[in-house]
């Protein structure tokens, strides 16, 4: 019973033991309040926005466009089609998430995959999968992306894949260097000599230590994903034009730079702060779950 | 030294071949580029279609198509343009001049501005002046580049009215004569400093880190304690070796340079091969895009090669793994 008395005293139970642990994880708050009001914005998008963000309505003003913060009926005030501004930036947290998500997960699961055999088969296996990743990795981003949809032209779904496309290399990079220092140590050996069928070690052994790493590089690589998402919207390479994606809305507000300046402002302000949000929630999970790898600063 | 840049020659050229076969197989897998060529009159016939298919040999086994496509490559004949209906070769060097002068005028930007402004918020750490630096470079990566040109061109074209917002002025070709050089800088300011952002926001933040390593190594500590100037220790002490990994890092953001090209140039009307490619990949001109690729591809490989090269002269250790 002493025993348990030590445990007790050294982590104090129940919620002061949380709000102890938070204290001392010191999470960034402003970017991960950011992060959540973009996945609420996103998925309940319908809910939330007070018009549809693609209706038009000529009748607004008998001008056809309301500037930001002065009718409280569209507080962002409206596109020269009438359409709430209000409404389509909402509706882009839900692009952006339609278009990241998917494009994440494929990334994720391909190049954890890929990494995972390449660094526990090892010899030619590796050498042959290491060389399509370097020479994924070895080239400009948006030029894969634009040749993708060259091939199969425009649309959310080409879009997902270009994403994915150019992201997965990074991936399976850093996983090949998780599995290279993990499969020597002395657990997964055991497991070897045991008779452990390989899917099962890697599954089992190697995997669960590459966790930490697979979510500092997810959330550092969200940031990319969303302004690589951006840029072929602008480019017009995503949704058809008109659809609610901060990357139009930039695209059209720069028809209409005089006389409309808030249209191209607002969505790129958004894309900025959601960026920035990732990059420094990136950065806070690489210090807090390890270390090692803090960079000097 | 020789049979190092040899081996990373060799390298370079393998991943230009992988590059090519992919470029190459992903069209002939997805698109059947005969159906562009016929007139549209004459698209149900078949044996138009036949023939049309055999003269321009595409009824031939893959691999051939490939050989022969690389040859061509080789010599950068890429066949005519569908939409232009010229050499893809003509349109691509008549362009290149302007990506050139565009990508060169961004890097000179972003080293002038990143390395020393990264040496001093190294050097004056946790002032004000380390501050501001960071919050442009926290700023500098994520903002998307279309929509910081597009608030430039707000701001100083439709506002201000003080700096061109598209084309490159009277400016053709590569050198331009006297009488041009103002105008050509004229329009080169904005586009530039574009390109310039994300890069000088990342040389600069690895200048700093770099330095801030150096500059706490014991050769440095001794030589301000030996009493050397300040201004020496950390201008020809330290910064020669912070500025090795920022040299290996240059041919990453190159790569920087290259993807945001296509949006400055589309958002600013530059033309170059980045507008001419998203021109050929919004009217699926096939061949066109092929070319463009390729050509960045390869400008994009060699200039890493170039980089890796002088990284080896930089630090020798390199030179040996």
């Amino acid at each position: 019973m002493a025993n348990a008395d030590v445990v007790v005293l050294a982590e104090p139970g129940g919620i002061r033991a949380v709000r102890h642990r938070l204290r001392e994880a010191r999470l960034p708050w402003i970017p991960i309040l950011i992060l959540v009001a973009l996945v609420v914005l996103g998925l309940g998008a319908d809910v939330i926005a007070p018009y549809n963000p693609t209706k038009t309505d000529i009748t607004i003003g008998g001008q056809n466009i309301i500037p930001p913060f002065q009718d409280w009926s569209h507080p962002l005030g409206t596109d020269k089609l009438g359409k709430d501004y209000l409404s389509r930036m909402i509706h882009g947290a839900r692009t952006t998430l339609r278009v990241t998500a998917p494009a994440m997960a494929v990334a994720i699961i391909m190049g954890t995959l890929i990494g995972l055999v390449s660094g526990y088969a090892g010899r030619w296996v590796d050498s042959l999968l290491m060389r399509i990743t370097d020479a994924v990795l070895g080239f400009p981003s948006l030029l894969v992306a634009l040749l993708i949809v060259t091939l199969l032209g425009t649309g959310i779904w080409t879009v997902v894949m270009a994403v994915t496309a150019t992201t997965w290399a990074r991936f399976a990079r850093m996983i090949r260097g998780e599995v290279l220092v993990n499969r020597e140590r002395d657990f997964v050996i055991l497991a070897r000599i045991t008779g452990v069928p390989p899917v099962l070690i890697i599954w089992r052994h190697i995997f669960p230590q590459t966790v930490n790493t697979l979510m500092v590089l997810t959330s550092l690589s969200i940031g990319q994903v969303i302004l690589l998402e951006a840029s072929l919207s602008f480019l017009g390479m995503g949704l058809k034009p008109g659809e609610p994606a901060w990357g139009i809305m930039v695209a059209e507000g720069r028809a209409h730079l005089i006389g409309g300046w808030w249209l191209a402002l607002f969505p790129g302000i958004v894309i900025t702060i959601v960026v920035m949000a990732f990059n420094f929630f990136g950065d806070w999970l690489r210090d807090y779950l390890d270390p090692k790898l803090r960079r000097a600063r | 030294m020789w049979a190092y840049i040899l081996r990373r020659l060799c390298e370079g050229i393998i991943t230009l071949i992988v590059l090519s076969f992919v470029v190459f197989g992903s069209v002939f897998l997805t698109g059947d580029v005969t159906t562009f060529l016929i007139p549209v009159s004459e698209d149900h016939d078949q044996k138009v279609y036949e023939a049309q298919k055999k003269a321009m040999g595409l009824d031939r086994p893959f691999i051939i198509q490939y050989g022969d496509f690389l040859g061509h490559a080789l010599r950068l004949d890429f066949g005519n343009s569908f939409v232009i209906r010229q050499p893809v070769k003509d349109l691509l060097m008549e362009r290149l001049s302007a990506t050139v002068h565009l990508a060169l005028a961004g890097l000179l930007l972003s080293v002038a501005f990143g390395v020393p402004l990264g040496i001093l918020s190294a050097v004056k750490r946790d002032s004000a002046f380390d501050k501001i630096t960071k919050a442009f470079a926290i700023f500098g990566m994520a903002a998307p580049q279309f929509w910081i040109a597009i608030m430039l061109i707000l701001l100083f074209g439709a506002q201000l009215k003080l700096l061109p917002t598209f084309g490159r002025g009277e400016m053709e070709g590569w050198l331009p004569t006297l009488a041009q050089v103002p105008d050509m800088l004229y329009h080169l300011i904005l586009p530039a400093f574009v390109l310039a952002t994300s890069v000088t926001a990342a040389i600069m933040r690895l200048a700093r880190s770099a330095m801030l390593e150096v500059l706490d190594t014991d050769y440095v500590k001794f030589a301000q304690v030996k009493g050397v100037h300040d201004r020496v220790v950390v201008w020809k002490h330290a910064a020669r070796n912070a500025l090795i990994p920022v040299l290996t890092f240059g041919g990453i953001t190159m790569a920087g340079l290259l993807n945001g090209s296509v949006v400055v140039e589309v958002v600013f009307a530059w033309p170059g091969v980045g507008l001419l490619l998203f021109q050929a990949v919004t009217s699926r001109d096939y061949p066109m895009a092929e070319g463009a690729i390729l050509l960045s591809g390869a400008a994009y490989i060699f200039t890493a090669i170039l980089v890796d090269i002088l990284y080896g002269y930089a630090d020798p250790r390199i030179r040996v793994n």
